[in-house]
């Protein structure tokens, strides 16, 4: 390309992505019993937090979650944290800590590009296969049905793909602290216990203490899990409350993506100043 | 036998070695100590959220279930310090062949690869978790008698014994399936199983985690003994199953090694 003209770049952009994609998936292919096994690792919190509300709901409703309700809010956890899943952060220390960052910050494309389009050729075939494992169960298992409304769930779509990028901007540009420390994972990890509560890992956030699920509402943690679950499984019912929560996602979007740029120009910077 | 003794003094040896080695890197015990101490918190306030909604999970109270939680910590940390540095190194030996520099050398194998390293740092989770136990043991009120005591002692070290043969029966599918690479996340996945008491969960996954994989006896066994549930018919019954699943891993041990032939064979 000799004269690339706006269209020819994005031209160019769409086919390095397509590449990228490709050549991950076909790696993820090769590795398809590991993944398999990733897949086991990532539903059995959801199910053990399930059995357990499930017996304790053996009375009745606890907190307006009746057993069913249970079980379709952790059904939905699953799928979403499998669409939400954030491991860029161990990429990142192990490409800064072997010189594997070098060579790509010679390529003419970002290396974000390169995370994402291997978290989209991870994810999608994996969430179908638990998308795939929900369907199988809900003929079997009348409790994990939800009602048949299309447009709510074209809504939830929308609401887990905006998930999916607050979370992977949230990992990645923790990740990238690893140009300052050697223990940026450290701070995902924290995150992630921090999460358990107030993304609604392991309780809808209306069993938590009102106050604890009042501040997690300032945070971005509710909004990568509890809100698209929510959508999903059509506890959030009011023009108000998809409102809210579809703002929240858009303003945390906005805000880890700033941090991104931020982290990513300022930290290309200290690495050259040391490595150099 | 003779073998066996040799053994032991190249292990001692091992160990002195591991241990100078990781007198180097105190800045990890610093930060593995406030990791579990992180971890410890969330699991706790875990069970206290289920206990703002219920005032027992599956027969047990809140403490009750707190003294499980420190006796998971403690094996967790069993895990971390011996299992995951030695055995869980297997899959990688087997891959890269790695492994024939263990089988040509004068020591029993089988031993020598689950007991080769030691995390030492990471013995403060086991000492955490007990101390864990031991503080949700007092708030629970009960006095305890010295049969009481041993009772739990020997269900603890069965519970690591069964814990091991897991591992050893993991790890032996890297023979069989050499690509695999994260054999250790599947023990990761079951583990979390044993968090709770079995009897708190609903007949399915009781059946799964209980009798499939009998991996949640592990924790609920020591506690019940810790929480005076345990019927002592039981405790020799555990006994056996310890002593049996060690037989068993010597087995799978042997059977799994005739599938070696090396990198490339």
């Amino acid at each position: 390309m000799i004269r690339a003209g706006a269209r020819g770049a994005v031209a160019v952009f769409r086919d390095q992505y397509a590449e990228l994609m490709r050549s991950a998936f076909l790696i993820d292919l090769q590795y398809r019993a590991s993944i398999a096994i990733w897949l086991i690792w990532g539903i059995t919190e959801p199910i053990i937090s399930l059995g357990i509300w499930w017996t304790i709901a053996a009375a009745g409703a606890v907190g307006g979650y009746s057993r069913e309700a249970f079980a379709q809010y952790f059904f939905g956890v699953a799928l979403v944290n499998q669409a939400t899943l954030s491991w860029d952060a161990w990429n990142i220390d192990r490409w800064i800590r072997e010189g594997e960052m070098n060579y790509r910050l010679t390529r003419p494309i970002a290396p974000i590009h390169e995370a994402i389009a291997d978290n989209i050729a991870y994810k999608g075939p994996t969430a179908t296969i638990i998308l795939t494992a929900w369907i199988v169960a809900s003929v079997f298992w009348p409790a994990v049905r939800i009602p048949f409304e299309p447009g709510r769930w074209a809504l939830a779509i929308v609401a887990i793909v905006l998930a999916a990028a607050i979370r992977f901007l949230n990992g990645y540009a923790t990740g990238l602290l690893a140009f300052w420390t050697t223990r940026a994972t450290a701070l995902v990890e924290l995150q992630f216990g921090i999460s358990l509560f107030l993304s609604g890992r392991i309780a809808p956030l209306s069993l938590l203490p009102p106050r604890v699920a009042h501040v997690a509402g300032y945070l971005w943690f509710p909004y990568v899990l509890s809100f698209p679950v929510q959508v999903l499984t059509g506890t959030v019912t009011t023009t108000a409350q998809y409102v809210r929560g579809f703002a929240g996602q858009l303003i945390w979007l906005a805000i880890w993506l700033m941090l991104y740029l931020l982290v990513w120009t300022r930290g290309r910077r200290h690495y050259g100043a040391v490595g150099g | 036998m003779m073998s066996i003794r040799r053994t032991a003094t190249v292990l001692r040896a091992f160990w002195q070695l591991n241990w100078l080695e990781e007198l180097q890197y105190r800045g990890n015990f610093i930060a593995s100590l406030l990791g579990t101490v992180f971890w410890l918190l969330m699991a706790i306030l875990t069970a206290a959220l289920y206990f703002q909604h219920t005032s027992t999970l599956g027969g047990w109270a809140f403490w009750d279930v707190v003294v499980l939680l420190g006796i998971f910590n403690a094996l967790a940390g069993v895990v971390e310090t011996m299992l995951r540095p030695g055995i869980g190194h297997l899959p990688a030996d087997v891959r890269s062949g790695a492994l024939d520099l263990v089988l040509v050398r004068p020591v029993d194998a089988q031993f020598y690869v689950s007991f080769r390293r030691l995390d030492v740092w990471r013995l403060a989770d086991v000492v955490l978790g007990l101390a864990l136990a031991w503080y949700a043991f007092v708030q629970t009120g009960r006095a305890i008698s010295a049969w009481e005591l041993i009772i739990f002692v020997v269900t603890f070290a069965v519970a690591i014994a069964v814990i091991y043969a897991i591992w050893v029966a993991l790890m032996s599918l890297a023979f069989w399936f050499v690509a695999v690479e994260n054999l250790a996340a599947l023990f990761d996945a079951l583990f979390e199983a044993a968090r709770y008491p079995v009897s708190a969960y609903p007949g399915a996954l009781r059946f799964l985690f209980v009798y499939l994989i009998p991996i949640a006896w592990t924790t609920t066994i020591p506690a019940s003994a810790l929480t005076g549930r345990l019927r002592p018919a039981l405790a020799f019954w555990a006994l056996a199953v310890g002593i049996a699943a060690l037989g068993a891993s010597r087995l799978l041990w042997r059977v799994a090694l005739e599938r070696y032939t090396s990198a490339g064979g």
